[in-house]
């Protein structure tokens, strides 16, 4: 998946597990740029009592770099806070929820968010340059069902909360926008329907998409753009440097946990340490092996030259002519150094390689998302993003839509060797390596914070 | 100990929690915290841990390092007599 249960660590520990990461300009307020780091991959919505929420003990942060150097120059930080109104009970609920404030919503979470405007220095609160935009900032409840949430949309729509320095806030669950077929693409990389092509075959039957019946936790921020670039301006040139922001998410904690063994909750203390990042989609899950993925996790962009070898020469590239059999055999002989997914991943796609675009941030190799925030919106979108024609789309940062399995599967096939190695034809296999997923239009909305109305745990799964 | 004398850490551990929690392994020896070794108490706290205890590991007994995070920080120091009553502290409550 994009990053859901990507590395060993954080596999074991949900609520800072970084799932997704999103960087767009805001389709309905082209004046600023949406950016969403999702949490609690895999979430099934019956999952009560203790229905999912954010982790109190967790730092979440958004880091903007907005001159190249693969350093933050803008984190905002989201801490949140869970409170009881009655301990004595076992319910989450003891009546219908009707407002953020209703006297029936027993366990209840609030946000705090700040920003930290530091050259380098990663997110201490209480350090000098942190700044707190806004704190008691209600999440919405889960969603239950009809008994307890019977007005979801209405619920969601008031936790969306206006800072008065600007930004748009929601924090809370929604339907997980990602979309792959799971099941198969992790028994040996099958892709469904062309499994009857796989060295191991089975008749070709339709794909499938386990995440459309799975909510996640959404962090969600709108922020005016004139707040992130580098000399405030709104870029109206997508060739110019200022216009581009490397854009990644992280989630950290405290460096010592201790249990008090009494009930209570665990005491923390020492640094942050971070245990989950997220920019590029599958970078972590698919480029990075398993021995290193941790590692990766507790790094920083500007540490990823160390990666560097692995997009060069990735695994799953090697792998696909081994498990379709003589469906590859370009991609097979072809053993340079893949120049063009070191641009996609690591580096920007530099100005003349795709007519109209650049997302180039400089020569230093760092997984961020690169968003060109001086190209407007698709009026008509394309999921393939850049690849399928539509600028607006992935790789230029990553809308809640882009069907980025099938971008980056396409891309580790060969169908962007010739971007930058005029010399090499993809194979006619490239166009058959697809997601084969089309999601239902309710997955997303066309506002803020742009992921859907997660799935009631009465109706989902359905009988 | 390179960064700070161990008297003096001794002495902003006490200040920092009041009750200072140095876990280089369970239980809490008073003995970590100053005192006289051979008179170390072997006590059972009645008090929870404080929110944010302070914390001394053992972070390379053989270098002699010790790390202690308290609060947002954390250091490392070389004490190699510090490592070693850490250590018999340890040893004593096994």
């Amino acid at each position: 998946m994009s990053s859901h249960r990507e590395a060993p660590s954080i596999s074991q520990d949900p609520v800072a597990d970084n799932a997704d990461t999103y960087a767009f300009v805001s389709p309905d307020d082209p004046t600023t740029v949406t950016i969403i780091t999702n949490y609690v991959p895999l979430e099934g919505p019956p999952g009560g009592p203790n229905f999912f929420e954010f982790g109190d003990d967790v730092l979440y942060s958004i880091y903007i770099d907005n001159n190249g150097d693969a350093l933050p120059e803008i984190t905002y930080q989201f801490q949140f806070q869970t409170l009881y109104r009655n301990p004595n009970t076992f319910l989450y609920n003891t009546g219908p929820i009707g407002s953020l404030t209703d006297q029936n919503w027993n366990k209840r979470q609030f946000c705090t968010v700040s920003m930290v405007r530091s050259p380098h220095r990663q997110g201490l609160p209480g350090f000098a340059g942190s700044s707190v935009l806004g704190s008691g900032l209600a999440c919405p409840p889960c969603n239950i069902g009809p008994r307890s949430t019977p007005n979801y949309d209405g619920l969601a729509a008031t936790a969306v909360h206006h800072l008065p320095t600007g930004e748009t806030v929601f924090t809370g669950q929604r339907n997980d926008g990602f979309f792959v077929d799971l099941g198969a693409i992790f028994d040996l990389g099958d892709i469904r329907p062309i499994q009857n092509l796989h060295l191991i075959p089975s008749p070709a039957a339709p794909s499938v998409d386990p995440l459309k019946t799975l909510n996640i936790h959404t962090i969600a921020i709108k922020i005016p753009i004139s707040k992130l670039t580098r000399d405030g301006s709104v870029p109206k040139d997508p060739s110019k440097a200022v216009s581009v922001l490397g854009v990644w998410g992280g989630a950290s904690r405290r460096k010592i946990q201790v249990r008090n063994g009494n009930g209570a909750s665990s005491s923390q203390t020492g640094p942050w340490v971070q245990v989950s990042r997220l920019g590029n989609p599958l970078f972590n899950e698919v480029i990075v092996p398993i021995g290193d993925k941790d590692l990766w996790n507790a790094l920083n962009p500007i540490n990823d030259n160390q990666f560097e070898e692995y997009v060069n020469q990735p695994e799953l590239a090697r792998l696909l002519p081994v498990l379709y059999p003589g469906r590859f055999p370009h991609l097979a002989a072809y053993s340079k150094d893949r120049a063009d997914l070191h641009a996609i991943l690591l580096t920007g796609i530099p100005a003349g390689i795709v007519p109209g675009f650049q997302n180039f941030t400089g020569a230093k190799p760092a997984d961020m998302l690169r968003l060109n925030v001086a190209i407007p919106p698709a009026k008509t979108p394309n999921a393939l993003g850049v690849v399928g024609g539509d600028l607006a789309g992935y790789p230029n940062g990553r809308r809640v839509f882009d069907d980025v399995v099938s971008i980056e599967l396409k891309a580790v096939a060969g169908a962007t060797i010739p971007l930058v190695d005029a010399s090499f034809t993809p194979d006619a296999a490239v166009g058959a390596v697809s997601s084969y997923l089309t999601p239902a239009a309710d997955r997303y909305q066309s506002t803020f914070p742009y992921l859907g109305t997660p799935h009631d745990g009465f109706d989902t799964p359905s009988s | 100990m390179e960064r700070l004398s161990r008297r003096s850490f001794v002495k902003i551990a006490g200040a920092a929690t009041g009750a200072a929690a140095l876990a280089a392994a369970p239980p809490v020896a008073r003995a970590a915290v100053g005192g006289d070794e051979e008179h170390a108490e072997k006590i059972n706290p009645t008090t929870g841990v404080p929110d944010q205890p302070l914390v001394a590991y053992v972070r390379d007994a053989k270098r002699g390092e010790v790390t202690v995070t308290a609060g947002f920080s954390e250091h490392t120091y070389r004490d190699r007599a510090l490592v070693k009553r850490l250590l018999r502290a340890a040893r004593k409550g096994e």
